[in-house]
């Protein structure tokens, strides 16, 4: 699913170049739930942004489902984010004004053809993160936990092969953070690919595989619990750090 | 739904869901178009009024009448009064600048008319078809005389209102034959009433018959000179420079000498309607160079405004960057509300106008006059801001970085 090879990226602040990522290879499996974890600094959300699609690397290839995206147009890439990759984020990300179906419904905004009945879509979404009872109700009046869930929904809503989490339980207290990660799992189970993104080992640890990261380098590549003989062998295959 | 379309009904139901904000963007731009519309009402209602008035009074017309300072109103041909013919009325029409219309007028008192048992005498005219709108005479029904009619001296006729209820009490006096001083002529239209604007009034305009000339010259009347030439002119602001034309042409034509005096006279109108026009013209030339700088004004709001929630909403953005935005998307979203606020501020500005113009006609402030112009104008105007002011926010908003945007600690 995921196929990083040497993926650089600097960025520069008047004379200053910071280099945040140096040269990082791995891959994912389709169907794996990765999680990749590190201090602040170390990289992890700018690799998270290249693997999004957002951001482009300087150097170093990056393959999502076969296909090469390290200079894909952005019309291309856009339609990547909206068919392939499912994002969830730790702030949430929801419109306020708007009811947890709409949020949900945002993505078929973006598709290429025309996505039929988007509500119906949004419904079966929402059932599925157990809030069929909430579809009409705003963020606002919505818990932490139930706004995270109304995200994963619209994340969903698209069936896109990879989701990619991003410190999706930080905001949450321990239940809802638990709820989470058990919809994460399904999630998983269903055969989707879903790369989380956390600085906390206890969160890092409820997935199959664990990449750890420091100052822009991956530091470590951890099999946590071999669910499926995919996820050895790509545990076993992987490039070691360098 | 294409995806345009998507875009715009959710820019739509975002604007129902932020009704605050699009209030607040479009105030401006309602106000200025609430000023031109108004502007436009009460201009096209001025305007309206004076031409109203040129109708009734005839504000257009030069008349040209036979006979020199003895006037007289039916000359005859052995007092000498017998100065104008249809020649000198086709020279004006050839010659004089500033004039559309012509048309020769001879008319005689007393013609017997009958139909059936019923008989009347009235005064009746013979003129070119062009008469009937130098005069603004309309007709209640049937038609006008026609150029067929005078080449063929056709004996037709029109019939003033109160001649044709005297000779047919019950209507359907259209296609009838009636009999004019023992000739059968055939009833072609009758006259709307026009009635006496006071009991002073010397002339019934109802109590008419008209023919063309030819059919008058040749065989009702038997002669050729006539009482009158009457024109419009185009341009009222200059009908006394034009009536002097018309007098300088005829004083040739008639082979008048200096300091002989004139065989004819020209009697035009004073210039009132220019004069009717000028203050308003004036005021609303004001009133929409304010109307003008408001909707400027307005439209900087909504520029101002957009940028503000550009940058409040880069969030917002990058998410919808995320699930699949393209930067031209977004350009789209931005635009498209934009023209929405634009249009909505536009419509209530409309109305707003309208009604307030309204309000002020009713309280005896002026005239309106309310077409579908204004609205067309405040479409045009609400379209054109919309789209320039809201180019500039668009484009920013699909500049921003969806990667900068969405990892915000701020909740």
């Amino acid at each position: 699913m995921i196929d990083v090879t040497e993926l650089s990226k600097s960025f520069r602040r008047g004379n200053l170049v910071t280099e945040v990522l140096k040269g990082v290879t791995f891959r994912v499996r389709s169907g794996e739930f990765v999680a990749i974890m590190g201090p602040s600094g170390s990289g992890k959300s700018t690799l998270l942004n290249i693997l999004g699609l957002l951001d482009r690397p300087d150097s170093g290839r990056y393959l999502l489902d076969g296909q090469d995206y390290s200079q894909a147009d952005d019309e291309a890439r856009s339609a990547a984010r909206n068919r392939k990759i499912g994002f969830v984020f730790q702030q949430f990300h929801l419109l306020d004004r708007a009811s947890a179906l709409r949020n949900v419904t945002l993505p078929l905004l973006y598709t290429d053809k025309d996505p039929g009945n988007g509500t119906a879509r949004a419904e079966r979404a929402l059932e599925a993160v157990g809030l069929s009872h909430r579809t009409r109700y705003l963020p606002s009046e919505l818990s932490g936990g139930e706004q995270q869930r109304v995200a994963i929904a619209r994340a969903l809503i698209n069936d896109p092969p990879l989701i990619l989490a991003d410190e999706a339980t930080g905001n949450l207290d321990e239940r809802s953070g638990a709820e989470i990660l058990d919809i994460f799992r399904r999630i998983v189970d269903e055969g989707r690919t879903l790369v989380l993104i956390t600085h906390d080992r206890e969160v890092a640890k409820r997935a199959d595989r664990i990449l750890s990261f420091g100052d822009g380098r991956m530091l470590g590549d951890e099999v946590i619990l071999p669910r499926a003989p995919g996820a050895i062998a790509a545990a076993t295959g992987a490039a070691p750090p360098a | 739904m294409s995806r345009t379309q998507r875009t715009a009904q959710d820019v739509f139901v975002s604007l129902l869901a932020n009704r605050q904000r699009a209030f607040l963007m479009m105030l401006g731009l309602a106000v200025g178009v609430a000023v031109l519309s108004a502007v436009i009402v009460m201009g096209q209602g001025t305007r309206a009024r004076v031409m109203g008035l040129v109708r009734v009074h005839n504000l257009d017309m030069v008349m040209v009448r036979a006979g020199g300072d003895e006037q007289i109103f039916a000359p005859t041909a052995d007092r000498g009064l017998a100065s104008l013919f249809e020649a000198d009325a086709r020279a004006i029409e050839a010659e004089i600048p500033n004039i559309q219309l012509v048309s020769v007028v001879q008319n005689k008192r007393d013609i017997n008319l009958a139909f059936e048992d019923r008989a009347t005498t009235t005064r009746a005219f013979g003129v070119d078809p062009s008469w009937t709108d130098i005069r603004y005479r309309d007709l209640a029904e049937g038609e006008p005389l026609t150029s067929e009619d005078m080449a063929s001296m056709a004996r037709v006729a029109l019939l003033g209102f109160d001649v044709a209820r005297r000779l047919f009490p019950e209507g359907g006096a259209v296609g009838r034959t009636i009999r004019v001083e023992n000739d059968p002529y055939v009833v072609k239209g009758v006259f709307t009433e026009v009635g006496t604007a006071t009991a002073a009034d010397v002339e019934n305009f109802d109590d008419r018959l008209v023919v063309p000339f030819t059919t008058s010259s040749r065989r009702l009347f038997n002669r050729p000179y006539l009482e009158q030439i009457v024109m419009r002119v185009v341009d009222t602001g200059a009908i006394v420079e034009t009536s002097e034309r018309v007098r300088a042409l005829l004083r040739v034509r008639h082979n008048i000498g200096q300091g002989e005096p004139d065989d004819f006279f020209v009697r035009e109108p004073e210039d009132v309607v220019g004069a009717a026009l000028e203050t308003p013209r004036t005021m609303f030339a004001l009133m929409g160079g304010i109307s003008f700088v408001a909707l400027i004004a307005g439209g900087l709001v909504i520029m101002n405004l957009m940028l503000i929630a550009v940058a409040q909403r880069s969030r917002e953005i990058g998410l919808r960057r995320a699930l699949g935005a393209r930067a031209s998307d977004i350009t789209r979203q931005f635009l498209f509300e934009a023209l929405f606020v634009a249009l909505l501020g536009g419509l209530a500005g409309v109305v707003l106008g309208v009604a307030v113009a309204s309000g002020l006609a009713a309280a005896g402030i002026g005239n309106i006059q309310i077409t579908w112009v204004p609205f067309a104008a405040a479409l045009a105007a609400c379209t054109v801001i919309g789209l320039a002011f809201g180019v500039y926010p668009a484009r920013k908003a699909a500049r921003i970085d969806p990667a900068t945007t969405l990892r915000g600690r701020a909740a």
